[in-house]
């Protein structure tokens, strides 16, 4: 019985976040201008001390943009781009070679806007799905080791949370493979109320 | 690289030579790094936040109660307080701008450690902290050698 509650709050969740990744997506290829084709969305729901291995150890160097819901949900949210889709993204963007050791300012908010962008649809289409505003701080980016990325969420929310809501979606455009990570870190009550609103959604 | 443990997000090692710790991508993460040069014992604690609540899970989770817990194992082991030095690396503020509006847990995880330490009468020798860039970090217990290793290949043995 358990797995197969398991098993239906995974589908669910992940009806979730592939409309938020969809959407996200769609958002990024307007920025960027150009032709945009979603491959694949996995989605995982994992322990919180699971994430940096998930995400391929801790010891990478990755861009991480993070923020937290201040609405009537509770939530940290973080989207991870590995470092040569990070530096794809920004070069497209900036149309300069990129350096991710020495950004500039302009190359540095160019990132913070990118993640920003990506996170802002990812919530307005889940928050449409289930019927709630979600409210995000003002977020900020980093360059840096994904442990330390990672610590951040760690530290403000680990007492409260221990699921992640996991979702790594990979892209084709200008002529290759993107890779795009978005971690959602919800407190179990809200996780509870996300669950009980898709349920509904999905009858 | 033989011998390499890996001291994980709460966890605690006392180890001797040929052994070497190492914590990878401290962010507001602090690691407490206590050595005795005369029996070459060495430990490192990897804490998350700074203060315990009156009822923790894991004494290693915490500044205060881990730095403790840290300088006790190493007398268990055959360290002498008197010898025993300590390097402080990590706490460092990932996210300036989310960071305003919750307090700066880097800082007050380094200030807990200092605390403690102080309490202990143990010298803090070197600390390579705050700042705005992760950092990882290899402890060789042979000869007490801290490397500390930031993003895009910055190197400092402290």
């Amino acid at each position: 019985m358990a797995e197969d509650k398991e098993r239906k709050v995974l589908g669910i969740i992940s009806e979730f976040a592939n409309i938020g990744a969809g959407s996200a997506a769609t958002a990024l290829s307007h920025l960027l201008d150009v032709d945009l084709m979603n491959d694949v969305t996995t989605c995982e729901i994992l322990p919180l001390s699971k994430v940096a291995d998930w995400l391929g150890g801790g010891n990478q160097i990755v861009a991480g943009t993070y923020t937290y819901l201040c609405g009537e949900l509770k939530s940290g949210i973080l989207v991870v781009l590995p470092q040569d889709s990070a530096v794809s993204l920004l070069n497209h963007l900036t149309k300069a070679e990129i350096d991710l050791s020495s950004l500039t300012e302009l190359q540095k908010s160019a990132l913070r806007e990118v993640g920003n962008i990506c996170l802002c649809w990812y919530l307005i289409a889940v928050s449409r799905m289930i019927d709630i505003d979600m409210i995000p701080a003002p977020p900020d980016a980093t360059v840096d080791y994904l442990g330390a990325v990672l610590n951040v969420p760690l530290a403000t929310l680990g007492a409260k949370v221990d699921t992640v809501i996991a979702v790594h979606t990979s892209f084709k455009a200008l002529d290759r493979q993107f890779d795009g990570y978005f971690l959602m870190l919800p407190e179990e009550s809200t996780l509870n109320i996300i669950l009980e609103r898709m349920g509904e959604h999905c009858k | 690289m033989n011998d390499l443990t890996v001291v994980g997000i709460a966890q605690l090692a006392v180890s001797r030579p040929p052994s070497r710790l190492a914590c990878l991508g401290l962010g507001s993460c602090v690691a407490i790094i206590l050595y005795d040069p005369v029996v070459k014992l060495g430990g490192i604690v990897h804490v998350l936040l700074p203060k315990a609540p009156n009822h923790y899970d894991q004494a290693e989770k915490y500044a205060d109660t881990g730095t403790k817990k840290l300088v006790d194992e190493m007398i268990k082991e055959g360290a002498i307080k008197a010898r025993i030095f300590a390097r402080l690396v990590g706490g460092a503020e990932m996210f300036k701008a989310v960071n305003l509006a919750i307090s700066n847990i880097g800082r007050d995880n380094i200030f807990e450690a200092r605390k403690v330490l102080h309490q202990n009468s143990i010298r803090i020798m070197a600390e390579e902290t705050a700042g705005k860039r992760g950092r990882s970090v290899y402890f060789d217990l042979d000869i007490g050698k801290v490397t500390v290793q930031t993003a895009f290949g910055g190197e400092k043995i402290i």
